[in-house]
């Protein structure tokens, strides 16, 4: 990902959920499913696609799935890692590239990536993000091995340059033959859909969701004068560019107005000159890189939350700060308007004069109490986006996936071939059909029915709940990573 | 999700919006889908002649790099005499100077704050160093096999061309690569010439031709357009002529390549246009318009 800080300064959030009981949804799976979460994005780094993966999962255990998730190795973390409620991580030992994706040669992670897949019985493979090239080549194995596949876009991508070009060209080849694609706004899906010419039909829109019970306002933790808090990485995609102008231009208007950014990035050394230049030393307050659990505490200091982002499929942060109680200023870009309605944001062009209108509207509000309580936003907010609703909204796609054919290699080859273009078309062709016959090699080495199961932690019947005794399940462990 | 009958689809208008729990499937297509697609708003619609007229650059510098090697020829045949070719360069050069500063009425000059006295020492340096180090220059490849000088004349000077600004905005140019690239060239082949002196006058041929007279240019360009159409011509007649001088054939294929991009790739370049099909919409990464730099500075 083009602006990815890898960060593992990060510790593991708090289990979601965990005071939601299964019962109390509202509709029960009818079917189980063993589904396999693949990205190179997850824990220990940090960012919109990690949380979505997780909490869907966690979701997905709790609803009776059984789940995997399926990532590269992050320095030391390697080998099989179980977190809360048996959520089991394979964490596999591959080259990574660049921006925590992996090198690929489409081929090399086959014999891994079957393994899994067999001896975790996974009947559904769903890969995450599209600069994972971890989750193009599941989705490719899986399909040379007849599992039904599932793909989420969570990010928005242009057309103009030769990059994008080239890497539309290989989510084409990627995803003409998946069966189902989640995206997780409508701009979102309108680009993915022109992105890979898919037809629109087959593209599902689930958004993102927020835990609310993770992000709950506290006014009493905000101070006498206004403040306005910016927390995101400090990088030109979210536009911090902007924000530089904007500091000085409303500082210098309001007396009694400050501003917390919380980030870390490569943008940060230009906020400081502002700061020092303007000598808004006490003013202005750069927090660096906040850890996912102290978000919540520095959104409820302020009563503005300000976002200048040039692009965003998405945007979680407005939608935490908004459960947190702020009213939000954001730009009008990507797939923000759909993310909050009318009352709860003022949308702005990306200039630093649109914004600041926006801001000094806002401040105007809020100084004459014309704005609704923090409480009320919350409540009102914590009724749009619940991982419950992202879950049961996936399970329908898993379900209708499951009741659809996974094409044979016969109809695999002529969708690439008349869907990607004669060139690109024949040349992935040629690859299905080597990954296949390098299938047929590996199942002839080593037949599937050789593969120990492995033991289920969550799902039907996870191991989870049960009491194991202590020593078997680390005899279990120890048997895997031989196997492995 | 889509197999789902969806009853009071008709009474409800579907919204763009993702925090309200429509009735309908999450896989649903409105009839506004795509409805903010935008094609080529940035497209330019090109004018014939002008992009004729802008392939000059090209025909320009295609000239300059075919009059460098006739000349080059001519020397290393002995049928041109140094002395001659120096004379030659050195007024076209007096004329040259004399017209960059006519042909803007001396703005350029007021614009830089650079003095003649500046411009005469940089001569001076430039042509008693070349002078000086032209001996070495003479004997610098002498170890190398001929073949292998002439072959990297030709990669050295297609690299020029390759990397030579012609007021394009792209990753590619850069004038200073593309210049060095044309001296290194013209270093190669002066020292295959019979003298000292006559590497010492090749190089600085090489100096005006590729470094001083796309100055002028650009600059007879941007001010008076009609008499640059002119000069491109009349060179690019002396150099066909040149060339037609030592081989005919070369002289047609350089004839006919001028040709092509001078008129056939501006004819090709407009019917392209048509096919065209530049997608906008609000998944476009936001500019940033304004100048911020003056929040920093």
């Amino acid at each position: 990902m083009a602006c990815r800080g890898g960060g593992d300064h990060v510790k593991l959030p708090s289990p979601p959920l965990s005071s939601v009981n299964p019962g109390s949804f509202a509709t029960c799976p009818t079917s189980f499913h063993n589904i396999c979460m693949v990205s190179d994005f997850f824990y220990p780094n940090m960012g919109g696609v990690e949380s979505h993966i997780y909490q869907l999962s966690q979701c997905l255990i709790q609803r009776g799935h059984k789940v995997i998730i399926v990532t590269h190795a992050y320095e030391d973390r390697k080998g099989i890692r179980y977190l809360t409620n048996g959520l089991k991580v394979y964490y596999l030992p591959l080259k990574v590239m660049y921006n925590q994706s992996t090198a690929t040669t489409l081929f090399h992670s086959l014999p891994l990536l079957r393994y899994i897949f067999v001896r975790e019985r996974v009947t559904v493979v769903h890969s995450h993000s599209s600069f994972s090239s971890l989750a193009h080549d599941a989705l490719f194995h899986a399909k040379t091995m007849g599992l039904h596949t599932v793909f989420t876009d969570h990010s928005l991508f242009g057309f103009a340059d030769v990059s994008s070009v080239l890497t539309n060209k290989l989510l084409t080849v990627s995803l003409c033959d998946t069966n189902h694609i989640i995206c997780v706004s409508y701009t979102s899906k309108e680009n993915t859909v022109l992105r890979a010419a898919l037809n629109p039909e087959i593209v599902s829109v689930i958004p993102n969701a927020v835990d609310p019970t993770d992000f709950t306002p506290d006014p009493c933790k905000r101070h006498g004068s206004i403040t306005i808090v910016v927390v995101s990485r400090l990088v030109y995609r979210k536009g911090i560019d902007l924000l530089c102008g904007i500091i000085p231009k409303l500082c210098q208007k309001y007396q009694n107005l400050n501003f917390i950014i919380g980030g870390e990035g490569p943008k940060r050394i230009i906020l400081e000159e502002v700061r020092e230049k303007y000598e808004l030393h006490d003013r202005v307050r750069l927090l660096g890189a906040l850890e996912h659990k102290d978000v919540r505490d520095v959104l409820v200091q302020g009563h503005i939350f300000l976002n200048t982002s040039l692009t965003e499929a998405f945007c979680m942060a407005i939608v935490e700060a908004a459960s947190c109680g702020l009213q939000i200023v954001s730009t009008r870009v990507g797939g923000i308007p759909e993310v909050l309605p009318e009352n709860l944001i003022v949308l702005c062009e990306p200039s630093v004069k649109s914004l600041c209108e926006g801001l000094e509207k806002t401040i105007l509000q809020l100084n004459s109490g014309a704005l609704p309580t923090p409480e009320n936003i919350h409540n009102i907010v914590k009724t749009f986006y619940t991982w419950t609703n992202v879950a049961q909204r996936t399970e329908k796609v898993y379900e209708l996936v499951l009741s659809e054919d996974v094409l044979s290699l016969n109809e695999r080859l002529d969708r690439l071939i008349s869907h990607c273009g004669s060139v690109t078309g024949h040349m992935f062709a040629l690859l299905a059909v080597l990954n296949y016959l390098f299938l047929i090699f590996l199942r002839w080495i080593i037949p599937d029915s050789l593969i120990d199961i492995a033991v289920d932690a969550t799902g039907p019947r996870g191991a989870w709940t049960h009491h194991y005794p202590h020593s078997e399940k680390r005899d279990d462990n120890e048997k895997v990573s031989e196997t492995r | 999700m889509c197999d789902q009958p969806v009853t009071n689809t008709k009474e409800v208008k579907w919204q763009k919006v993702l925090y309200k729990r429509q009735p309908f499937p999450d896989n649903y297509v409105d009839r506004r889908f795509l409805e903010e697609l935008r094609k080529n708003i940035y497209a330019r619609k090109y004018q014939y002649w002008a992009v004729v007229f802008e392939s000059s650059v090209v025909i320009q510098q295609l000239c300059s790099v075919c009059v460098f090697v006739v000349i080059w020829w001519y020397m290393d045949e002995g049928l041109l005499a140094p002395h001659w070719l120096l004379a030659t360069g050195l007024a076209s050069s007096l004329i040259g100077y004399v017209l960059f500063d006519l042909i803007d009425g001396g703005e350029g000059r007021q614009k830089s704050g650079r003095t003649r006295w500046a411009d005469l020492k940089s001569a001076l340096v430039f042509i008693t160093f070349t002078y000086g180090f032209s001996p070495v220059l003479k004997t610098l490849t002498e170890s190398v096999s001929t073949d292998t000088i002439y072959a990297m004349s030709v990669f050295m000077l297609l690299g020029h061309l390759i990397f030579f600004d012609y007021g394009a905005n792209a990753a590619i140019v850069s004038s200073t690569l593309s210049l060095n690239m044309a001296i290194f060239a013209s270093v190669c082949l002066a020292s295959r010439l019979p003298r000292s002196l006559h590497a010492f006058i090749m190089v600085t041929f090489a100096i005006q031709i590729f470094a001083l007279w796309p100055m002028l240019q650009k600059k007879m360009k941007a001010c008076t357009p009609r008499s640059y159409v002119g000069v491109t011509l009349l060179f690019a007649f002396s150099a066909f002529g040149g060339l037609l001088s030592i081989s005919a054939v070369g002289a047609i294929l350089f004839a006919l390549l001028l040709v092509s991009i001078s008129c056939l790739c501006p004819f090709y370049l407009i019917r392209l246009q048509l096919f065209k099909e530049n997608i906008h919409g609000p998944w476009d990464e936001a500019e940033i318009k304004e100048d911020l730099s003056r929040f920093l500075s």
